[in-house]
C-alpha cells in the first residue's frame, strides 16, 4: 500500500486546511517543489496535489507549480485534485505531465461528465467522494445525502473510473484516526482500487490500514500528520512495504 | 425588529453556505444557523435542512428535542421548509434501516429507489443524482416566478411516495413518480436542492421568505 503525502496548494505556497476552510490554513512552505522533492528523498512514490485555489475558482490557479514538480520528477506518479471542471484543464494538467486528475465536486453535481472524461482520457480519471458515516456529502448546505456512497461509486465504477480516493470528512484533518470499517466497506463492493484519504495520524492508523490493503485498498493520502511529524513519511512508507506486498 | 429565520444546525454539517444563499436572497431577515430548540422556537420561519441516514437524523432530532421545535413551530403557523432529508423526516415512517418512525408531519412514505422498477421493467439507477424536472402539481407561492417543468438539482437514493394528491406540490419522474415537494399548511418540503438548483433554487428561497401562509 502507497502512502501518499498531500501538497495543498493555496496562492503558490503549500498549506492545510482544518476541515475544509479556506480562511482556516497554516502555511508549511513557500516552496512546494521543494516539499515535493523532500517527500520523494524520504521514500514517496506517488504525489497528491491539490490546488484549493482552483477547488474555489473553478479553475487552476496554481499550474505553474505543478508543472515544475512533475518536470522535477518525470517518473513520479502524480494526481491532482481541485477545480476540475473541463477537458481543457484536465489536458492542460496531462500535458504538464500528471497522470490521474481527481474530479470531486462536478462528479457529484454533473455525473456525465465523469463518464465523457473517462471515455476522452482513459485510465487518467480518478473520482473523489466525501461521506460522513458511509452517506455522501456535497458541498451543498443540506450537505450530507441519504446516498450510500457504494452506490455511487460503483456507478463510476461503470463510468470507468481509475479509483475512487474515498474521504471521511468527519475526520480529514483532524488527526481522529482513519474510518477503516467505511474505506473497507467500499474497497470491499468495488474491483476498482480505492484510496483512502483522511484521518491518517500515526504508525498505527498505517498498520490498520495495511491489515485491510488487500481488499483492494491501493494507497492512503497523509497530510497534516507528516508536516505536524505525528507520523514519520519514511517510516510509515518501509511499515507499509513490510505489511503489504504492493 | 426584523424577522428571524433560522436554519437547523445538527453540528454536524457545514453550514456555512446555508446562511450565504439565505442572505443573498434575504430582504432584511437575520439569518441564524442555531441547534438550539428554543432559538427554533423563537424564529419567525425555519429551514430544515436533513443529515444523512435517517435513523441518526431522527435519533440526533430527538436527542437534541429539535424534533418537539420542530413541531411546536409547525403548530404555531410559521413557515417551516424541509430540504431533502429534512423533508424525509417530516413524513410518518421511512423504510431505510429496516423501518424508522419519522415526525409524521405528512402521511407518506419514504422508499429506496433501488427496489422499484421502472416503467420499462429495469431495476432503477440509485442513486437518482443530477438535473432533473419538477412537475408543479398545484399552483403556490413557493413556485412564484418558477416556470412549469423548470429543472431542479438531486442527490438521494430515498424518495416520497403515498403522499394525498393536495399535498403533492411537485412531482419528479426517475423510473417512477415521486414527490419532489409536498405542502400542507405552513410547511413546504423539497426532495431537491434548492441550494445547488441555480437560480431557480434561489428564487424558490426568496419565495420562503416572502411566503405568508
Amino acid at each position: 500500500m502507497l502512502l501518499i503525502p498531500a501538497i495543498d496548494l493555496k496562492d503558490g505556497k503549500c498549506v492545510r486546511l482544518k476541515q475544509g476552510r479556506m480562511e482556516d490554513d497554516t502555511v508549511f512552505s513557500d516552496d512546494p517543489v521543494a516539499v515535493a522533492s523532500h517527500w520523494v528523498e524520504r521514500g514517496a512514490r506517488r504525489l497528491h496535489l491539490v490546488d484549493l485555489n482552483g477547488a474555489f475558482a473553478g479553475e487552476p490557479v496554481n499550474g505553474d507549480i505543478v508543472k515544475a514538480i512533475a518536470k522535477a520528477h518525470p517518473d513520479l506518479p502524480i494526481q491532482i485534485g481541485g477545480g476540475i471542471r473541463s477537458p481543457e484543464i484536465i489536458q492542460a494538467y496531462l500535458d504538464a505531465g500528471v497522470q490521474w486528475v481527481i474530479i470531486g465536486t462536478k462528479a457529484v453535481n454533473e455525473p456525465p461528465f465523469v463518464k465523457e472524461m473517462c471515455q476522452q482520457f482513459p485510465g487518467h480519471i480518478i473520482v473523489g467522494l466525501d461521506a460522513k458515516d458511509g452517506k455522501v456529502a456535497t458541498d451543498g448546505w443540506a450537505n450530507v445525502t441519504d446516498v450510500d456512497v457504494i452506490d455511487l461509486a460503483k456507478q463510476f465504477e461503470n463510468d470507468g473510473v481509475s479509483a475512487i480516493v474515498y474521504t471521511d470528512i468527519s475526520r480529514d484533518g483532524m488527526l481522529q484516526g482513519v474510518n477503516v470499517d467505511a474505506t473497507v466497506r467500499l474497497a470491499q463492493s468495488m474491483s476498482i482500487p480505492v484510496i483512502a484519504s483522511g484521518g491518517i495520524t500515526n504508525l498505527d492508523d498505517v498498520r490498520h490500514l495495511c491489515a485491510v490493503a488487500d481488499q483492494g485498498i491501493s494507497g492512503a493520502i497523509t497530510g497534516r500528520a507528516i508536516y505536524e511529524n505525528t507520523l514519520d513519511f519514511g517510516e510509515g512508507q518501509a511499515l507499509s512495504d513490510e505489511l503489504t506486498s504492493a | 425588529m426584523s424577522e428571524v429565520v433560522a436554519v437547523i444546525d445538527y453540528g454536524m454539517g457545514n453550514l456555512h453556505s446555508a446562511g450565504k444563499a439565505l442572505e443573498k436572497v434575504a430582504s432584511g431577515q437575520q439569518i441564524v444557523i442555531t441547534g438550539d430548540p428554543a432559538q427554533v422556537r423563537a424564529a419567525d420561519r425555519v429551514v430544515f435542512p436533513g443529515v444523512g441516514a435517517i435513523r441518526d437524523c431522527i435519533a440526533v432530532l430527538r436527542e437534541t428535542g429539535l424534533d418537539q421545535a420542530i413541531l411546536d413551530v409547525i403548530a404555531a403557523g410559521k413557515p417551516v421548509l424541509g430540504i431533502c432529508v429534512g423533508m424525509q423526516a417530516l413524513m410518518a415512517r421511512s423504510e431505510e434501516n429496516n423501518g424508522v418512525e419519522c415526525l409524521g408531519v405528512f402521511d407518506g412514505q419514504v422508499t429506496f429507489f433501488g427496489e422499484l422498477q421502472s416503467d420499462t421493467g429495469g431495476r432503477l439507477k440509485v442513486p437518482h443524482m443530477g438535473w432533473n424536472q419538477v412537475q408543479q402539481g398545484m399552483a403556490h407561492p413557493m413556485w412564484a416566478g418558477i416556470a412549469d417543468n423548470t429543472r431542479f438539482y438531486f442527490v438521494h437514493s430515498y424518495c416520497v411516495t403515498g403522499l394525498a394528491d393536495e399535498e403533492v406540490a411537485g412531482r419528479c419522474e426517475y423510473g417512477l413518480s415521486f414527490a419532489a415537494a409536498a405542502t400542507r399548511k405552513n410547511v413546504f418540503a423539497v426532495q431537491f436542492h434548492p441550494e445547488k438548483s441555480a437560480d431557480a433554487g434561489l428564487t424558490l428561497l426568496e419565495n420562503f421568505l416572502r411566503w405568508r401562509p
